[in-house]
């Protein structure tokens, strides 16, 4: 009976042992990418503009193909409907800027550059790249996730602001669509965004860049059993990646809509 | 170092090599030569049910928490708390649902395929399977495709009880402004028969892209175990983009011209 227990419970205390040790490896690429020595300035920079120009196109075409179709396209044919074409700037400021800018890139930022970090990490574990440089005196930590790590962090929050533009243009080619005159979205969007909604998204854009650039790098460490290994540790972050960023989403979204009661004026 | 273009010039190379292939592999199911494997077949519904199911369902009860959360707070913002299940309805059944289906698919399902394929290219087992005799594409990337579609629709309409259930409970029991009675009449009445069967395309067809294009990307892959993460990550770039297009080709086609809505004229 106690066994049968123990089996029923075993992957529940497998999710909590995975969620512990990446909290490890979270505060252990705090503290080593504060404390000095600081070896790792060039490999940021290599990974960011890696990053940068994996993932720039993929954002651009998600973005703008989401925007138009979810919010813009369905929004539109109702406030069509209620004669009220001008209020779609509104709903994009709650859409757009608040909703789908983060989500999107965190998961392009995931499915680009997190797969690519696996990948990549996985392969150096693989060939025990990994040990030799542990063995060399090199803290893999230091030199290989903390430049990931910052370099996700930074350009989270600096796509999402691409995320941004791409979402609102794909709202006015929604506009367009239906021969409005832009000066009605432009109002509503101006007067219904806040510096908050702003700051929020791309605060909460660079915390999933974080998400991402842990678990992926975990994984990668973490790999094993040869070819296969490889392939189903990537498959292994990009899931947990995708769950955890929507799920963190969701709470970050209701703190945020309970403590900021500006956020549901109406003007 | 890659260039700034290297990703569309990637596809734009592929584009026309995963179209074949996929089509070589639609055509296996579609002639009814796949159902010499059938058992193969169900064999990898199967797994599909009992490996990504209950993955699928969580993915899909946090995108239904969303939906109603920021659905209650926009419709309290302009004034109209009751109507907060016309914003589920459109979000749960016409967009979420397909988006959420498949990101988790071209996450779990999707690069499982190219991970498992991609082992088997690397440790010479397709190869091994020809020379026995049996053809590799029949065997490995179309019992996969008709596994999904024979599984795959059963999982998209569960998947849709678990994002309505989802969003009810985040606008009537979390947010609280409109009761469950007023909450339900509206969200029924947004939402027909045919926006279900219109949703369900919509899914099985960004399914079948994602099927079709990790089966491409672990069958073609090589270079040793970098080469199998490599292809597993590009086929998620891939896929990713796919579900896009796809969703917002779908919604173009289907709601473009007739929001489909039970007012105005």
């Amino acid at each position: 009976m106690a066994g049968a227990l123990e089996r029923g419970l075993l992957p529940v205390k497998n999710v909590f042992e995975e969620v512990g040790v990446m909290m490890i490896l979270t505060v252990k690429t705090l503290v080593s990418a504060v404390r000095p020595p600081y070896p790792y300035g060039e490999e940021l920079v290599w990974q960011f503009l890696f990053v940068l120009k994996l993932s720039w196109f993929p954002l651009v075409i998600s973005t703008f193909a989401l925007n138009f179709g979810a919010p813009g396209l369905q929004a539109a044919g109702i406030l069509s409907l209620i004669g009220g074409l001008d209020r779609l700037g509104g709903f994009f400021v709650v859409i757009a800027i608040r909703w789908i800018g983060p989500i999107v890139t965190a998961v392009v930022v995931a499915g680009v550059a997190g797969t690519a970090i696996t990948a990549d990490l996985g392969a150096r574990k693989i060939r025990e790249e990994l040990d030799a440089l542990q063995v060399l005196g090199v803290d893999p930590v230091k030199n290989l996730v903390v430049p990931r790590f910052l370099a996700l962090i930074v350009i989270t929050g600096l796509l999402d602001l691409f995320a941004i533009v791409m979402g609102l243009s794909a709202g006015i080619a929604a506009e367009l669509l239906y021969h409005q005159s832009l000066g009605g979205f432009f109002a509503t969007l101006f007067s219904n965004a806040t510096i908050t909604d702003l700051w929020s998204s791309v605060m909460v854009c660079t915390m999933f860049g974080a998400i991402v650039a842990v678990v992926c790098s975990y994984k990668g460490m973490s790999a094993s059993g040869g070819a296969a290994g490889v392939g189903r540790a990537v498959n292994q972050a990009v899931v947990i990646s995708l769950v955890a960023v929507f799920f963190f989403q969701f709470v970050v979204s209701s703190i945020l809509f309970a403590t900021n009661p500006e956020l549901q004026a109406v003007r | 170092m890659i260039g700034w273009l290297e990703v569309p010039r990637s596809w734009l190379d592929s584009f026309g090599e995963i179209g074949s292939f996929g089509l070589k592999v639609a055509g296996q199911v579609y002639s009814g030569r796949v159902f010499k494997y059938f058992g193969e077949g169900l064999r990898q519904a199967g797994i599909l049910i009992f490996g990504s199911a209950l993955i699928i369902f969580a993915f899909c009860f946090i995108l239904g928490l969303q939906c109603g959360l920021q659905g209650a707070y926009f419709n309290r913002s302009i004034g109209a708390p009751s109507l907060a299940g016309l914003f589920s309805a459109y979000c749960d059944l016409r967009e979420g649902l397909p988006y959420a289906f498949g990101y988790i698919l071209a996450a779990k399902v999707g690069t499982g395929i190219v991970a498992e394929l991609g082992a088997m290219r690397i440790s010479d087992e397709i190869d091994a399977l020809e020379v026995m005799g049996i053809q590799p594409v029949t065997f490995l990337c179309a019992t996969r495709l008709l596994g999904a579609w024979i599984a795959l629709p059963f999982l998209y309409l569960v998947g849709i009880v678990i994002i309505y259930s989802a969003s009810f409970f985040s606008v009537v029991n979390q947010v609280g402004d409109v009761s469950s009675g007023g909450y339900l009449l509206i969200f029924w009445m947004y939402q027909s028969p045919p926006d279900l069967i219109f949703s369900l395309i919509k899914g099985m067809v960004m399914a079948t892209v994602i099927v079709l294009v990790g089966c491409y990307y672990g069958y073609t892959a090589s270079g040793g175990p970098v080469g199998v993460g490599t292809a597993t990550a590009k086929s998620m770039v891939f896929n990713i983009v796919a579900v896009h297009i796809i969703g917002m080709l779908g919604t173009i086609v289907f709601w473009g011209a007739n929001p489909r809505a039970p007012i105005g004229g």
